[in-house]
């Protein structure tokens, strides 16, 4: 079923069924680009039942004017930057820590240079690192990126060139010294 | 990612094409029910813990009130300063009011009265007279005046 239909069905008044239907068609793809910004699984649960719980409450409001596949991408990103900037200030472990903790992770099978990769990403700026995952990993053309992330394109490159050199040299610096 | 070098080529592969990250065995299949169990529970939630009304108005109640009480203390000590009284007239009523407050009793009275002062004759008695003429005429300016008034 189409985003257009799930919608159309919203609006007639099967909003459960259609609810259910629209999380069918994203949860799997959200999750992983939750995943990939905070890592652990559990927290990645968190985000996206809270993702899901925002959209469910501000579906009625959805008028149409971005894709539902935007809209959607983009209340994950926020709920995810929110928690990272929420663990951040609360001073619990970080993106760092997280990365760190990959090679004990069992959820996590990794080998070095995917955990060199994932370590390098984890020291990312929580918006930077979101750009990267968004264009490296899901391969995101910059003008829907800049939809989800509600700023412009050119920004976005350069934001996407720094990432992408600093996790290179990091990555480098990481599989040089072992 | 064709902007990718030589030494990130392998990596874009290892990270990208192989996903290293599991989640735990039927986990995405049973989200939507966990979802929608916590949806109908939220739901639910608002009409257990309806607050009563007394409690959703009185943080306003309690502003309504210190305002007031501000303007009735403003308004008290401005009445008892006649403040608004003043501040209130206007016109005839307004000029009589400034008229009878700060200009009768004050400066226009002294004012004239002090004019009144100044054109009373002093009095000067008759050998300070002669003194004076003695000293600021000539003899010849004296006889001439003798001779106007005899």
């Amino acid at each position: 079923m189409t985003d257009r239909e799930i919608l159309a069905l919203y609006r007639k008044g099967g909003r459960h069924e259609a609810f259910r239907l629209l999380v069918q068609n994203y949860k799997e793809r959200l999750y992983w680009h939750i995943r990939r910004m905070v890592l652990d699984h559990d927290d990645a649960d968190d985000c996206l039942q809270n993702t899901f719980l925002k959209a469910w409450r501000s579906l009625d409001g959805f008028r149409g004017d971005a894709q539902l596949y935007t809209w959607l991408y983009r209340i994950a990103t926020n709920e995810t930057l929110s928690f990272l900037s929420r663990q951040q200030t609360r001073g619990e472990y970080t993106g760092l820590d997280a990365a760190d903790r990959l090679s004990s992770d069992s959820w996590f099978d990794g080998n070095k240079l995917q955990t060199a990769l994932y370590k390098a990403i984890a020291k990312l700026p929580p918006k930077q690192k979101a750009v990267f995952n968004l264009r490296y990993f899901e391969e995101m053309p910059y003008e829907k990126i800049a939809a989800v992330l509600e700023t412009s394109e050119g920004a976005l490159k350069a934001s996407y060139h720094h990432a992408y050199e600093k996790v290179k040299a990091w990555v480098k610096e990481e599989m040089d010294a072992e | 990612m064709k902007e990718f070098d030589e030494h990130f080529e392998p990596l874009t592969e290892a990270g990208r094409a192989d996903n290293p990250f599991r989640m735990p065995e039927g986990y995405i299949d049973s989200f939507e029910d966990r979802l929608m169990q916590r949806i109908a529970q939220e739901e639910a939630a608002p009409s257990e813990r309806r607050r009563p009304i007394w409690s959703v108005l009185k943080p306003a109640l309690t502003l309504a009130a210190m305002f007031a009480l501000i303007f009735g203390m403003g308004y008290g000590v401005l009445s008892l300063t006649h403040t608004l009284d003043r501040g209130a007239s206007t016109g005839a009523e307004g000029y009589a009011t400034v008229e009878e407050q700060f200009i009768k009793p004050s400066s226009l009275i002294n004012y004239y009265q002090m004019e009144g002062q100044a054109e009373e004759p002093e009095e000067i008695d008759e050998e300070t007279l002669v003194d004076y003429l003695a000293s600021s005429l000539s003899f010849a300016d004296l006889a001439d005046i003798y001779a106007q008034l005899y």
